[in-house]
């Protein structure tokens, strides 16, 4: 499951032990197609990692903190703090193989 | 949307081999490309070392094999492929503007031969971004660049016109003197006859330096670099690459399941007759692995 962030509001993200944002917007096409992907990942990681989706024009500001500059931009926390990113669509066995790497 | 058995990205020596052997295994492909084939073996000068053939001009070359593809019904889809999805059990090609969905992909896209400029793999996703409409909002009311490199990118400067506060676009080609610049290039264009030399970090973690061959530097929020033919780890993103080439093995296989390699994409010789050989290999592979697929689904 991903949860939606609304009013910039990431404090369930900061709380989780490990959360993946994944940075987003609906006119982007490599968003579309990253975001099967982060469905699967989602449910293939359920209990160990949270999962979360920004749109970036409706949490502007969650955005600009984190100097989002290219989209889709996955980022990883661990207790509140980024530890990494990726940019732009992977294909599933690479992304879980980054997760793996960070957690 | 229709999903193809095998999409052929290419219409070489590789991509023309590969979907005739294809179609004679009666699976249903796409090739995708020009019409006319791919220009730089239509300008080949004389090609001595294919069985058959000898002494042939690029351009005869190209309407034989053109011919060839018309005697069997073989149509040729004219689309530029921006990128390639690897989504598990298929594959999405996002073209121009057309989608389209393939179980195995059959990458002859020939050599790159653009290198990057400097500092432009180092920013990559980080203020430096191949893809105007995907990015393009990001930069509202802010100014961006655009390094094009033919000017078919001069329709994605339009489009950023319409977004961003300044675009300033830098042709790596020659642009005759246009008098209508605003509405070829966009209204908030400006278009700088220099070409691009590196790209730096700006004054601010938000900020991009572009440095030009006339010793000037230029400063933007955003950098859109637009080249007709992209790096194929950035074509296919995931994929494997040695050495600048995409890494195969023997049955032209990437390091993607479903995904095939052949020609000049594959790396050195590069020869004609090598790369239809490599089109041959990996149709039979692609044939192969659908034969697979099949099975398992079954």
């Amino acid at each position: 499951m991903v949860t939606k962030i609304v009013n910039n509001d990431m404090s369930a993200a900061a709380a989780a032990p490990v959360a993946l944002i994944d940075f987003s917007a609906v006119w982007c096409g490599p968003c579309k197609m990253v975001s099967p992907v982060i469905d699967s990942l989602s449910e293939k990681y359920a209990g160990k990692i949270e999962f979360f989706n920004a749109d970036v024009d409706e949490n502007m500001d969650l955005a600009a903190k984190y100097g989002i500059q290219n989209i889709p931009s996955l980022m990883l926390l661990k207790n509140g703090e980024a530890v990494d990113m990726k940019v732009g669509f992977m294909p599933e066995p690479i992304l879980a193989k980054w997760i793996d790497s960070q957690i | 949307m229709e999903r193809y058995d095998i999409a052929i990205l290419g219409t070489g020596p590789a991509g023309v081999s590969a979907a005739i052997t294809a179609t004679i295994r009666n699976k249903k492909i796409i090739l995708i490309g020009s019409a006319d084939l791919s220009l730089k073996m239509v300008k080949a000068h004389e090609i001595q070392n294919y069985p058959g053939l000898p002494h042939i001009k690029g351009e005869d070359m190209a309407a034989a094999f053109k011919g060839h593809l018309d005697s069997m019904g073989i149509e040729i889809t004219e689309d530029r492929i921006s990128s390639v999805y690897a989504m598990g059990d298929y594959f999405v090609l996002q073209g121009g503007e057309m989608m389209y969905e393939a179980t195995t992909v059959i990458l002859a896209s020939g050599v790159n031969t653009s290198r990057s400029l400097p500092g432009e793999d180092d920013f990559l996703g980080r203020g430096v971004s191949y893809c105007a409409t995907c990015d393009a909002p990001l930069y509202r009311g802010k100014k961006t660049a655009v390094v094009g490199y033919n000017e078919k990118e001069e329709a994605e400067a339009r489009f950023l016109s319409e977004v961003c506060e300044e675009v300033l676009y830098f042709p790596m080609y020659t642009v005759d003197d246009a008098a209508d610049i605003s509405e070829r290039f966009g209204a908030r264009t400006r278009l700088i006859r220099e070409k691009v030399i590196g790209i730096e970090s700006g004054s601010s973690m938000q900020s991009k330096v572009l440095r030009t061959d006339a010793g000037n530097t230029y400063e933007v929020s955003g950098v859109f670099v637009l080249r007709e033919s992209v790096a194929p780890d950035k074509l296919i993103p995931g994929i494997e690459v040695r050495d600048n080439h995409v890494a195969v093995d023997r049955q032209m296989a990437t390091s993607l399941p479903g995904c095939f390699a052949a020609g000049d994409v594959t790396g050195t010789p590069y020869q004609y007759i090598k790369s239809a050989g490599e089109g041959n290999v990996a149709a039979l592979s692609a044939v192969k692995y659908l034969d697979e697929l099949k099975r398992i689904n079954a």
